[in-house]
């Protein structure tokens, strides 16, 4: 079946029409590729983005990295500022300086840490939801197709058991009509 | 009689074979052109570019607002740490905002992609459908083919048996020599037909094909 579609899609021209001799087959092998395809290009993504809603904390992760540079980013903006316009401060002064900036940042990072918690779990849900909906249709469409399947089924083993009954009653009335005739033959 | 049916007559017509063939060529089209297009925003929605740009955009934002120069805030050095907390809360924010279009960027690649496989899969449910009316088809014509050959050998029985009991029924007088030194016609006796062959009227058995034929009386007779 693959064999043949990709005998179609290699030997094909751009600009020429197939020729499609047998569209049934050719549909189920247009199909049954077209689902391996995405198994092979998209299926590894979408575990990776199942999983990624459920264990994320990358945002988490960024603010923890963001506050540890921001301490020594604003230490140095401070220092350079102090510096251009000559601020000459005592020890006292620098060490109060210096807690401030820490805690400061502290805060801020504590802050921005939590805002991330919230952040994260806001995403992961919102992106948990989003993936849950497109497996409700996947759910949906695999159902339909499976139901479609089934009665197929239903309609072949139907189909099935009329002809066998109508099989029996022909040979049985052709066999009664043989019988008959003879009882009559031998009549005589 | 006429004879039987042609496969040719049940050829697809010219349109459904174009109709095909155009499927086919739009199917090819899109693979090579719109299917790598989704893949590629399928690659670009696992690199975090947009969180990278707002970002850059936050940090150039804060250092553009809080680091004017002045004086009296370097000397009391209070500068420093709020400039860290809106810094850390401006790179939150954007975080937070690369994140959502990334996730929707990557959310919507998948539900493109599933909708296709969606697709493949009812066309797939169609393909099984037009398999199952094409084997529904085959086995009627069978069962059709089947009950004819029983009808005919029913009615070639039938035939014979008719035939069987209408020659047992023919009576024919005949009328036999009269014993040697007596004269005159014999004592008329009449003659039953046995299964397989008739008696003509005079009481005398039909054979050969030419006769049985007439006998018959199959093309009508006087």
């Amino acid at each position: 079946m693959t064999s043949g579609y990709q005998q179609y899609r290699d030997s094909a021209g751009t600009d020429a029409l197939p020729t499609v001799t047998d569209p049934d087959k050719t549909y189920a092998a247009i199909t049954r590729q077209d689902y391996l395809d995405y198994k092979e290009n998209y299926g590894g993504f979408e575990d990776d983005l199942i999983d990624r809603a459920q264990n994320d904390t990358s945002l988490i992760d960024s603010a923890r990295a963001d506050s540890a540079n921001a301490a020594g980013l604003m230490s140095g903006i401070s220092d350079r500022n102090a510096s251009r316009y000559g601020a000459a401060l005592n020890p006292a002064q620098m060490q109060q300086r210096g807690r401030s900036l820490e805690r400061a940042n502290t805060l801020g990072g504590v802050q921005s840490i939590n805002d991330a918690r919230v952040a994260q779990r806001e995403a992961n849900t919102k992106q948990l939801s989003d993936l849950i909906n497109i497996g409700q249709g996947v759910n949906r469409s695999s159902l339909s197709q499976m139901g479609s399947a089934a009665a197929d089924a239903t309609q072949r083993n139907n189909a099935f058991s009329q002809a066998k009954a109508a099989s029996k009653a022909n040979t049985y009335s052709t066999l009664g009509s043989l019988g008959s005739m003879a009882i009559m033959a031998f009549a005589f | 009689m006429g004879s039987g049916p042609k496969q040719t007559d049940y050829e697809a017509s010219a349109a459904e074979k174009t109709s095909a063939s155009v499927a086919m060529a739009e199917h090819k089209y899109f693979k090579e052109k719109y299917d790598p297009l989704l893949q590629k925003m399928r690659d670009a929605s696992l690199q975090d570019k947009a969180t990278d740009t707002l970002r850059g955009r936050a940090n150039a934002d804060t250092m553009q607002q809080l680091t004017k120069p002045s004086a009296q805030r370097a000397i009391r050095g209070a500068d420093g740490g709020d400039m860290a907390q809106a810094y850390q809360a401006q790179l939150g924010i954007a975080n937070t905002s690369g994140k959502n279009i990334q996730n929707t960027a990557q959310t919507n690649v998948l539900g493109t992609a599933r909708g296709q496989a969606a697709d493949a899969q009812t066309g797939m449910a169609k393909a099984s459908r037009l398999a199952t009316s094409e084997a529904l088809t085959r086995a009627k014509n069978k069962q059709a083919v089947s009950q004819a050959k029983m009808s005919a050998a029913g009615q070639v029985a039938g035939s014979f048996l008719a035939q069987g009991m209408a020659n047992k029924a023919t009576t024919g007088t005949a009328h036999p020599e009269m014993p040697a030194g007596q004269k005159g016609p014999g004592a008329p006796v009449t003659k039953k037909g046995s299964f397989m062959s008739p008696v003509d009227e005079f009481g005398n058995k039909v054979s050969g094909f030419g006769n049985r034929l007439a006998a018959s009386n199959f093309f009508g007779g006087t």
